[in-house]
């Protein structure tokens, strides 16, 4: 298996964005319709409190051809949580899925701490109006913190298979300050859930389900799982957890994990590979896979450099 | 019909010296019997930072059984250290209450992280003792009870207690984030969960007391007896704006039970309330009840909620 880049597909800066957003399309998530594929993706707006972002979910609709731009949306999907909730701050991002004939929107919500910058939970809002809006089934979270998973419990990625709802996740292992004078970084790795009904999850309780490849100091985000030709792939991003913003060498790259029975995941990043591309958009970091299956191909959204600032794009399983 | 005889106070922090972290406050005293002494724990704070901002511990009092007006020994550490970096205790381990299990002791704290849009948001965490309650190990980094759709934040004031095998923890959760003056105060209201281990918790996802002042009252420390048949909880409760004084501040109240989850509030019967002078005039909070050598105690805080220490009551009649 190969993947066959498209290149960027969506340019946040050609568009006019809603909430007053004006850049990045981040986490890209594709839900497949009869005439065109939603793509929901998370952008920013600054906060006129701090000057601080504040992530915002919107989408944008594309032929099933994925090269045409038909609509983007222009007015909030999801307002941001209320005061003192788990995701007043942000909406990074949004994964949706189909259930009982309605859309299932599993959010990762963001909110701001004083001695590191940031905590987050899963949420769950529900779409009676065909992915449209979404509205909360409550204030909190679905996922958060546990006994021992202490932090950063976020990016859920969820399939109904079987009888049951599965979701691969993220979970924080801890912060930890890796140098004098920078702010505390974070670390965390993909865990498992399970759920009857997609609202009450049982955790496989800090299990880390995908060994590391840079060892400890890896950072594991954005799990998107697929099934093809009765194996089960996953896609991720991986990092070193320090100094990774803006050195190549430590930044993002696209992990991936085979499985046959969903317990045990056999990591395996080079098969199918995708690499940066010199000179071109994604030369820096590849990043927040979403893959998904459109007539009877399967495709791969992520972000390039910057997290995502200039877009995503696409590539094309080849077999 | 029953009434609480005051006793007074019998604890002040600012008597204890030689540590650094318990300058004030003794707050949500909660017992652990002995066969020589009642050891109370309470939550107290070192002196503020520069910016004012407190942490809180958790430590203990032993006050001798025969006299519990004698303070034999106060702990020399917090009971718990405060959690890492970026950990949801990181700021404080506050309230705790305490049972025994098996040879163990239990302890399900509050801890206390610091947000940016409002100032903190608090989780309830275990942790378990082998020195009869001197020290305790958490049983990990995050917090034993998760956030969740109904319950959003700020999860605190933790009373566990088992009844017929099941372990209940009585707990508050937050409901909102109410705007005074510009600024946020939080509205919470009496939950509970139970548990076959005491670590799984199932949220009964309703609140267990109707709310009598306003709306947006707030209600901490749901304490419960079983006593002639029946289930009692004395708990506090105080308006949701400038509550910090006498008029809008906290007050016990009480609520009864047959089967630990249909609850009828009626607070004339609490029996106790503020007193016309003293350490406890502008308000009463925190009640703590428990049984011992066939008296019924309350342990309970005055004003500016155990700036100053915790007191204790007796109770006169007979819960029923």
């Amino acid at each position: 298996m190969n993947w066959k880049k498209l290149g960027k597909v969506f340019d946040p800066s050609r568009h006019r964005l809603p909430d007053g957003c004006t850049a990045f399309a981040q986490s890209p998530q594709a839900v497949v319709f009869d005439d065109f594929v939603r793509i929901y993706f998370s952008t920013r707006a600054v906060d006129p409190a701090n000057g601080k972002y504040l992530s915002h979910v919107a989408f944008v609709d594309m032929c099933k051809n994925l090269r045409e731009v038909l609509r983007v949306s222009d007015s909030p999907v999801i307002p941001l949580g209320g005061l003192g909730c788990f995701d007043e701050h942000g909406i990074f991002p949004m994964h949706v899925m189909r259930h009982n004939g309605l859309l299932y929107g599993y959010t990762c919500g963001w909110s701001r701490r004083v001695s590191v910058s940031v905590e987050t939970g899963i949420g769950l809002a529900i779409s009676r109006d065909g992915g449209l809006t979404f509205q909360r089934i409550g204030p909190g979270p679905v996922l958060s913190a546990s006994l021992h998973e202490p932090c950063l419990v976020g990016d859920g990625f969820v399939l109904h298979i079987g009888s049951l709802f599965h979701m691969w996740y993220i979970f924080g292992t801890g912060w930890k300050r890796f140098s004098e004078g920078t702010p505390p970084d974070r670390t965390y790795k993909i865990g498992h859930a399970t759920s009857s009904d997609g609202i009450r999850w049982t955790k496989e309780e800090a299990r880390q389900i995908v060994p590391d490849r840079l060892g400890n100091d890896e950072s594991q985000a954005l799990p998107t799982v697929i099934a093809i030709s009765g194996r089960y792939h996953m896609f991720f991003c991986y990092r070193q957890s320090f100094d990774f913003r803006s050195n190549r060498e430590r930044g993002y790259r696209i992990g991936h994990a085979w499985s046959d029975d969903l317990v045990q995941w056999t990591r395996d990043d080079e098969h199918p590979a995708l690499e940066c591309t010199a000179g071109d958009w994604d030369s820096e970091m590849t990043c927040y896979p979403n893959v998904f299956e459109c007539e009877g191909r399967v495709y791969l959204l992520y972000n390039g450099n910057e997290f995502g600032r200039h877009g995503f794009g696409l590539a094309v399983l080849e077999a | 019909m029953f009434k609480w005889q005051k006793l007074g106070k019998v604890f002040t922090p600012q008597a204890v010296e030689g540590r650094s972290w318990l300058k004030e406050f003794a707050q949500a005293p909660s017992t652990l019997v002995f066969d020589d002494f009642v050891r109370v724990y309470f939550s107290c704070r070192p002196a503020p930072d520069a910016q004012g901002r407190y942490v809180s511990h958790s430590a203990f009092v032993d006050l001798d059984r025969r006299n519990l007006f004698e303070v034999l020994r106060v702990s020399e550490q917090p009971i718990l250290p405060l959690g890492g970096l970026g950990e949801f205790d990181e700021f404080g381990t506050y309230p705790v209450t305490v049972i025994r299990d098996g040879r163990d002791v239990r302890a399900y704290y509050a801890g206390w992280t610091r947000c940016e849009s409002v100032p903190f948001n608090v989780g309830i965490g275990l942790a378990v003792s082998r020195d009869d309650g001197v020290t305790f190990v958490k049983a990990g980094r995050g917090p034993v009870l998760p956030y969740s759709p109904d319950e959003p934040f700020v999860l605190s004031g933790p009373k566990v207690r088992r009844f017929g095998g099941i372990w209940y923890l009585w707990y508050i959760a937050g409901n909102k984030w109410k705007l005074v003056d510009d600024k946020p105060e939080p509205v919470y209201k009496i939950r509970m969960a139970r548990s076959v281990d005491g670590v799984a918790w199932e949220p009964l996802g309703k609140d267990l007391i109707e709310s009598r002042i306003e709306p947006d009252e707030a209600q901490a420390s749901p304490d419960v007896l079983e006593a002639n048949g029946k289930y009692h909880m004395f708990f506090c409760y105080r308006y949701s704006s400038h509550f910090r004084g006498k008029q809008f501040g906290y007050r016990i109240g009480y609520a009864s039970s047959n089967n630990l989850i249909d609850w009828v509030r009626d607070d004339h019967r609490a029996g106790i309330d503020v007193s016309e002078q003293g350490w406890d005039e502008e308000m009463v909070a925190y009640p703590h009840v428990f049984d011992l050598d066939g008296k019924t105690y309350m342990a309970y805080l005055g004003n500016q909620v155990g700036r100053h220490g915790f007191g204790l009551a007796v109770l006169d009649g007979t819960l029923a």
